[in-house]
């Protein structure tokens, strides 16, 4: 490679990395900074040095303990349902060939629409009284009232939402198991789990790591499906990490918390992705 | 098509019938959302409710576009994606073109950042930006919106056009070097016609991110600039009950989305499932 070559390369690359450290790292940086300090929640109000004081406060308070699991659970059920189901449709597209291809593209549209219309749908689908879902099904369950429930149902429509991209990641992978292998499986009289466990399952497993990684990652810092279904309620039993650290920014104007609390998430999230990709995906592995 | 017919026992008119119905599953609700948005407002909220309007109407759509604000959130919606799909464009192509022509070292690095960036909490950069935009005097505006939209679709753009960038043969290049066209010119005349479905795809979720993305619109708009999802999360508290109102402006947000999809509904499924999976 000539010098110039790379001088080249860098200039071309200079204004996307200008915007990322301006835009993204900086206000991280200043956002970890703010976790360290006790701030007034008036603009241009005093910042006074605390230390570890938030950080202390964060690991110590039932609320974010509580939003913590919370978040885990929810990133669980998500996944758990969406792989499961995901799963399943592609391995019924595969099956069916190249007739399904209508299918797979009315399959994708919900990937399409705003996650907060999506919450608002299902909120109207679940809601006590007039809610179609209990009407259909003629049993009368309180979905989003009910303290016990409540979290499980709100990710019903980030599953709706998100299956789809589940399947279509996996779908594409699937076209790349290869035909003899299977063939070769069948007439040595293996059933249909076990190829699906023996052979296709540790086939993809590339393509099933990035599906979930990615999907975790999102599920993980829900928001706005979330807020708009319950707002956090009821009794708290759907506020995630996300939503606690909103809350107590905005309504509570504790920033200083606010911000160790998301450090922590932020660090958390970094720390388990790391070890997922590394552990399944194992990048460069299968390039 | 491939080895996958472990199913050949089973008789395909069963799966055919179980992808159906998990199509139908997956379809009622959006199916069941346009027809309430064509109730009426006491039908929608009926108890017990139905399925199809008692009384096709479109007082819904009337009611929901002449609210305060919702017209010019439709508008700031828009302009808020066009912004943030040219920001993304213009910074990724390059980026992205000298990743996969120079593979230098920084190259990586980009690509690493791309993922950190996806695991970010949304917060963690919103709330700091508020403050940056405050500094810059574009607080509220769609512009400093834009910027922030332009956070989450520059590193995908840049991973997505990477992988388009790869397809193209450098020989392409090389026959327009050879002909004294300098590197900028064989990248615009050359490489970016190849590769102008790429161009398409990366535009529409870039357009799409920005379309669909709330909290930042939350944090970085109060009145001028905001943009529909807050209209409609703001909705309970401005109609109340008025459910029908609010399943027309969630359908009229999501149509143009839909056409979307549909027109260019091959290449979305590429760029979906690019860069998860080689081959």
């Amino acid at each position: 490679m000539r010098v110039n070559d790379r001088r080249f390369a860098a200039l071309m690359m200079a204004p996307a990395a200008a915007f990322l450290l301006a835009f993204v790292a900086w206000p991280l940086v200043r956002f970890v900074t703010n976790g360290f300090y006790d701030i007034s929640p008036v603009a241009g109000g005093p910042r006074e040095f605390v230390g570890l004081d938030n950080f202390a406060a964060a690991f110590s308070s039932d609320a974010f303990q509580g939003a913590s699991w919370r978040t885990a659970l929810y990133t669980l059920v998500v996944v758990a349902l969406e792989f499961t189901i995901g799963l399943g449709v592609a391995l019924l597209f595969s099956a069916l060939g190249s007739r399904s291809t209508v299918f797979r593209t009315l399959f994708m549209y919900p990937l399409m629409i705003a996650p907060v219309v999506a919450g608002l749908l299902w909120r109207f689908l679940l809601i006590d009284n007039f809610g179609i879902v209990n009407e259909l099904l003629g049993i009368d369950v309180s979905w989003l009232s009910d303290p016990d429930i409540a979290l499980f149902s709100v990710a019903l429509p980030d599953v709706w939402l998100t299956t789809s991209f589940i399947t279509l990641v996996l779908f594409a992978g699937l076209q790349n198991v290869p035909g003899d292998v299977l063939e070769a499986a069948r007439l040595d009289g293996a059933g249909f789990w076990t190829m699906l466990l023996r052979i296709i399952v540790p086939l993809l497993r590339p393509v099933i790591a990035v599906a979930l990684i990615v999907r975790g990652i999102d599920a993980a810092r829900a928001f706005d499906i979330i807020l708009i279904q319950t707002n956090g309620g009821p009794q708290e039993s759907t506020t995630t990490l996300s939503l606690l650290v909103y809350r107590t920014m905005t309504r509570y104007g504790d920033i200083g918390l606010a911000s160790a609390m998301g450090t922590i998430y932020l660090l958390a999230m970094l720390a388990v992705a790391s070890v997922a990709i590394f552990a399944i995906w194992r990048p460069g592995a299968d390039a | 098509m491939n080895g996958l017919e472990t199913t050949r026992r089973l008789p395909r008119a069963i799966l055919w019938g179980v992808l159906v119905a998990v199509l139908v599953l997956y379809g009622f609700p959006f199916l069941y959302l346009a027809l309430t948005s064509f109730k009426t407002p006491s039908d929608a909220i009926a108890v017990p409710p139905t399925v199809l309007p008692k009384v096709w109407t479109l007082d819904n759509y009337v009611t929901a576009l002449a609210k305060d604000g919702v017209v010019p959130a439709l508008v700031n919606s828009v302009v808020t994606a066009v912004l943030s799909t040219v920001f993304s464009l213009v910074l990724a192509v390059p980026a992205a073109y000298a990743i996969t022509r120079y593979r230098t070292p920084s190259g990586r690095v980009f690509v690493m950042a791309a993922l950190v960036t996806r695991m970010v909490p949304t917060i963690a950069v919103g709330a700091p930006l508020v403050e940056t935009m405050r500094t810059l005097h574009i607080n509220d505006t769609s512009f400093a919106l834009a910027i922030a939209h332009t956070t989450i679709s520059l590193p995908l753009s840049i991973w997505l056009l990477a992988s388009f960038f790869e397809a193209v043969p450098e020989e392409l290049e090389e026959a327009a070097k050879v002909d004294g066209a300098s590197r900028l010119v064989a990248l615009r005349l050359v490489v970016l016609p190849v590769v102008s479905g790429g161009l398409a795809v990366t535009a529409i979720f870039a357009f799409l991110a920005s379309w669909n993305e709330f909290l930042f619109s939350l944090l970085l708009t109060s009145v001028r600039a905001q943009t529909t999802p807050i209209v409609i999360a703001n909705f309970q508290t401005q109609f109340g009950l008025d459910w029908g109102a609010m399943t027309a402006l969630a359908a009229i947000y999501s149509v143009p989305v839909i056409l979307l999809t549909l027109v260019l509904q091959r290449h979305i499924v590429a760029g979906l499932t690019l860069g998860a999976v080689k081959g």
